[in-house]
């Protein structure tokens, strides 16, 4: 196939590379070098010390460790649960696989509040234990403290699992029916069949989707504060935050957290890349229609699905209990019910401006997404502009990188005196020390893979000779995009979106560290600041938290049904 | 090898009846086509004796086995899947061996069978090659040798050369069925390609809508077609409407009357008995006029050339015959001049045995 060189398309490469530079490839270099240059002289000192460091180690180690487990643990709930909603057909499938999504959306250290409630020392587990006489009130069973990192991990992996389930479910949809068909066929039986030629063709969108939900297990910060976790990279670089500018230690740490990332990232997208095998296209021969299920082994894979889906909603559901609880101390359940958090909410000094801002934060990163995303990927995929290739790796690395490094980054290069102090300082339009730009700026990068992953797959699902036609028939690129590709790829283009929206709404790493003043608060940061004052702040974060995830939890299954199975494209390497 | 009967199958998808009421014999060791256009239920009918649909009625014969509900990977039929379907994980030599790991086989006579359907289809110097690294070509090859290997009762090919190209194809066309005949095997060839049909097939059916509208070796099809549209669909063909006068000397040939004259013809269709004054058509094909200098008695057109079309190894003349609505096309093998379009008329003459009567 011919692509059609586009006079603009390196003008798009320049002006995106130029983007990726300033704001992606500087920060990031700034605060590695913090760890390489101290006082001018250049030092591999502070990374050894690190290294030789037991704590820092033993953080490393405990970072690896949840990365890891999270992961398996993802994959063994995501992998039975695509296969079966790939191979079968059973009530209410539509309903359960999109209710499977709205865990990713909801950040687990909103839904940490609600654990706390659940599994803390006087809360509902050991409260119903002690009603049915297996535990004693007196001498409470301290869940967090005992069970504090197979908690995090099962948090971990419970809000990670939808980045695998989609993954593998895109891989086993766009896998040719006639290769299993073939398999059967030479005398194969359906089940082996499924696991000697199916499941191998599928493994490269499993492993696309264990690196990126093990690189977000390895770097979560949320988590392990509410779990009062300290002995992990991610706690240790954020309490890195308050002798700022004083001790190398934090980015010396960053830098070892980025080489690891980075490495295992090009690792993976080396080993995926050579063997994209699921988009060796589908014939045309119609599926066999996935098989209905009846009797038992139709209700015992409902069950599946609904206990998978309850147990990973458990810690909202506590938080939304806690919202709704007049007073929920040493007992299964809140003893009242009210909607007075909700209204205290309403008048706290942080709530409502928090969601204005976060509203405004999240629109403006998602319009700069799209311009961008949409930009980046029809140079990729339609042009043959020089150092496309570089452009391609560049806008996913966001995914290798932890918010935590960016944020730090950010930081180091708007601080007074820097050259892009004006992001947080540039009268009359930004008012002193407002993150808006640099947190529009922030969540866009982060963000921007998954755009730039959907659209590209929008450009590659439609032939360039459609594009062709229309410029045959006299239309230019303008009119082309607007009348012809912008339509064929607006499911795609509007599921990033929303994703993008919702990612940017409940962002934690940027939104607690650049936002220093209460009337620049995003959502998440006042729900964390309210979480940790005194009084009723729990229960206002928790109203706050309960807003935020009805309106994420809408954004996800909106999102679910625009794209369907295609959602998988987003999640990849 | 086996031989293949199909009994009262019926196929519905939703309300859609994709094969109506299926009766066939596909005999031991018989190369078997079918034909049809694009829609027609062909592949369906494929894959419903491969056991990847389930028919909804009817009964399905391998021999004396009914095989209705046994599922794919028992049945011990071998497909060539129009994609190929080759798997991308696994190479050459792992794709063709395939089949025979799952008859449990030792690995020494895994092998040399496998070495040895790769030398048939003369792709053994690539036995280490990944699939991606293969032409069309080379991939439909493998194809077929991933199914020729298990020595199947029966090979199904479902549109295996249309990926190729033209000359390819015409290889491949000859390969198929020296391979087929050297293994003596029975084979179900799907196709929408004419030309593949006739020069490969022992016997063939032409599917339409979901039935069979004729059955017979290639020949039979191509001169006796027993409706308008298998003497449509294969080939091409004049039609005149006329009315039956009486039945001529030759048993089973009838006088016709039409606007253009009276004409002799034969009726193909052994279920149909005409009656004086039937309305019927006359299905002439192009190649069966001939030029002739003088006005012959009967069985002829006469009109101007209005149209001409040079093909190489015939040419094509469009006739404007008087009372006839359609020009009449006829066609002249490798002529040595054009005549050209004007007002000059032609005779064009028919034989009487190339006059086919068909019941409208």
């Amino acid at each position: 196939m011919n692509k059609v060189r586009y006079d603009g398309a390196e003008v798009i490469l320049v002006l995106a590379m130029a983007f990726f530079g300033a704001f992606f490839i500087f920060p990031v270099l700034r605060t590695v070098g913090e760890a390489f240059y101290v006082d001018g002289v250049f030092t591999f000192r502070y990374v050894m010390d690190v290294l030789n460091d037991a704590t820092y180690v033993e953080g490393l180690g405990n970072a690896f460790q949840l990365g890891i487990w999270s992961t398996v643990v993802a994959v063994l709930i995501a992998l039975p649960l695509a296969i079966l909603a790939d191979r079968f057909e059973f009530p209410a499938k539509r309903l359960l696989t999109t209710l499977l999504l709205v865990p990713l959306v909801l950040p687990p250290f909103v839904g940490a509040i609600g654990i706390k409630q659940v599994l803390g020392q006087s809360g509902a587990l050991n409260s119903l234990l002690s009603a049915v006489g297996l535990a004693d009130m007196n001498h409470p069973i301290d869940w967090l403290g005992q069970w504090r990192f197979g908690g995090m991990v099962l948090m971990t992996a419970f809000h990670l699992y939808p980045i695998i389930y989609l993954n593998v479910s895109a891989a086993l949809a766009n896998l040719d029916p006639a290769l299993e068909e073939a398999a059967e066929n030479l005398g194969c039986p359906p089940g082996k069949g499924f696991f000697f030629i199916t499941l191998p063709m599928a493994l490269p969108g499993l492993f696309a989707g264990c690196t990126v939900a093990f690189i977000w297990g390895f770097t979560e910060l949320g988590v392990p504060l509410v779990f009062d976790f300290t002995r992990i990279t991610s706690v240790q670089i954020f309490d890195g935050i308050k002798d700022l500018g004083k001790s190398p230690f934090p980015y010396a740490l960053v830098a070892v957290v980025l080489t690891l990332t980075a490495t295992l990232f090009f690792f993976s997208k080396r080993l995926v890349g050579g063997r994209d095998l699921s988009s060796s296209g589908r014939a045309s021969v119609g599926r066999r229609d996935a098989r209905p299920l009846r009797g038992v082994p139709m209700r015992a894979c409902v069950a599946f699905f609904i206990f998978i889906i309850v147990f990973a909603l458990l810690p909202h559901a506590g938080v939304t209990l806690v919202a709704f609880s007049g007073d929920w101390y040493l007992s299964i359940l809140p003893s009242s019910l009210t909607l007075q958090h909700f209204q205290e909410a309403l008048g706290h000094p942080i709530t409502l401006p928090s969601i204005a801002n976060s509203l405004r934060y999240a629109s403006l990163a998602m319009i700069l997404n799209v311009v961008l995303g949409v930009a980046i990927a029809y140079v990729i995929v339609r042009t043959k502009a020089r150092g496309r290739e570089w452009l391609d790796v560049l806008s996913m690395l966001p995914l290798a990188v932890p918010g935590l490094v960016l944020a730090f980054g950010y930081l180091a290069i708007t601080r007074e005196g820097e050259l892009f102090r004006w992001l947080v300082d540039l009268p009359p339009f930004i008012p002193k020390d407002s993150p808006i730009l640099l947190l529009v700026i922030a969540y866009a990068v982060r963000r921007l893979p998954y755009i730039v992953r959907a659209a590209a797959a929008g450009f590659q699902q439609t032939s360039a000779s459609l594009e062709e036609a229309a410029a045959n028939l006299g239309a230019g690129p303008i009119t082309t995009f607007v009348r012809i590709t912008g339509p064929l790829i607006a499911a795609n283009l509007i599921a990033g979106a929303i994703l993008a929206f919702a990612f940017s709404m409940l962002e934690v790493s940027d939104s607690l560290i650049l936002a220093q003043e209460q009337r620049f608060f995003p959502v998440t940061k006042a729900i964390y600041i309210l979480f940790g004052s005194l009084g009723n702040g729990p229960f206002l974060a928790a109203a706050l938290g309960v807003w935020a995830m009805v309106f994420l939890a809408v954004s996800i299954i909106g999102a679910g049904y625009v794209m369907g199975k295609k959602m998988g494209a987003l999640f990849r390497v | 090898m086996v031989s293949i009967t199909i009994r009262n199958l019926t196929k519905r998808f939703g309300d859609m009846v994709a094969l109506k009421q299926l009766n066939l014999e596909i005999r031991k060791g018989e190369l078997f086509f079918l034909l049809g256009p694009s829609g027609c239920g062909k592949t369906t009918l494929l894959r419903t004796i491969a056991g990847f649909y389930q028919p909804d009625e009817g009964d399905l014969f391998f021999d004396s086995d009914d095989v209705t509900r046994r599922p794919p990977h028992r049945r011990n039929t071998a497909m060539v899947f129009q994609s190929y379907a080759l798997w991308p994980h696994m190479n050459v030599f792992q794709n063709v061996s395939f089949g025979l790991q799952q008859k449990r086989l030792p690995a020494g006579v895994i092998e040399s069978r496998v070495n040895k359907a790769l030398r048939t289809v003369q792709m053994d110097a690539y036995a280490s090659r990944k699939i991606n690294q293969l032409s069309g070509g080379q991939q439909q090859r493998v194809a077929l040798a991933r199914a020729l290997v298990v020595e199947p009762a029966c090979l199904l090919l479902d549109e295996p050369l249309s990926n190729l190209d033209a000359q390819l194809r015409l290889e491949m066309r000859s390969e198929i069925r020296r391979i087929c005949k050297e293994a003596g095997l029975t084979t179900i060839y799907v196709t929408h390609d004419q030309k593949e049909a006739l020069s490969v097939a022992d016997r063939m059916a032409i599917l339409e809508n979901g039935d069979f509208a004729q059955i017979g070796t290639p020949q039979e099809l191509y001169r006796d077609p027993i409706s308008r549209s298998v003497a449509t669909f294969l080939g091409e063909s004049n039609f005149l409407a006329g009315r039956i006068i009486e039945p001529a000397k030759r048993l089973g040939y009838w006088a016709v009357e039409t606007n253009a004259g009276t004409f002799e013809g034969r009726i193909t269709d052994a279920n149909w008995k005409p009656q004086y004054n039937d309305r019927v058509s006359l299905a002439i094909r192009p190649e069966c006029f001939h030029m002739v200098a003088e006005k012959p008695y009967a069985s002829f057109v006469q009109g101007k050339i209005i149209r001409s079309a040079y093909l190489g190894e015939l040419v094509h003349y469009w006739l404007d015959v008087d009372g006839l609505s359609a020009p009449v096309q006829i066609s002249c093998l490798n002529p040595r001049q054009i005549e050209p379009a004007g007002d000059k008329v032609y005779f064009a003459e028919t034989r009487s045995e190339d006059v086919i009567i068909l019941n409208n």
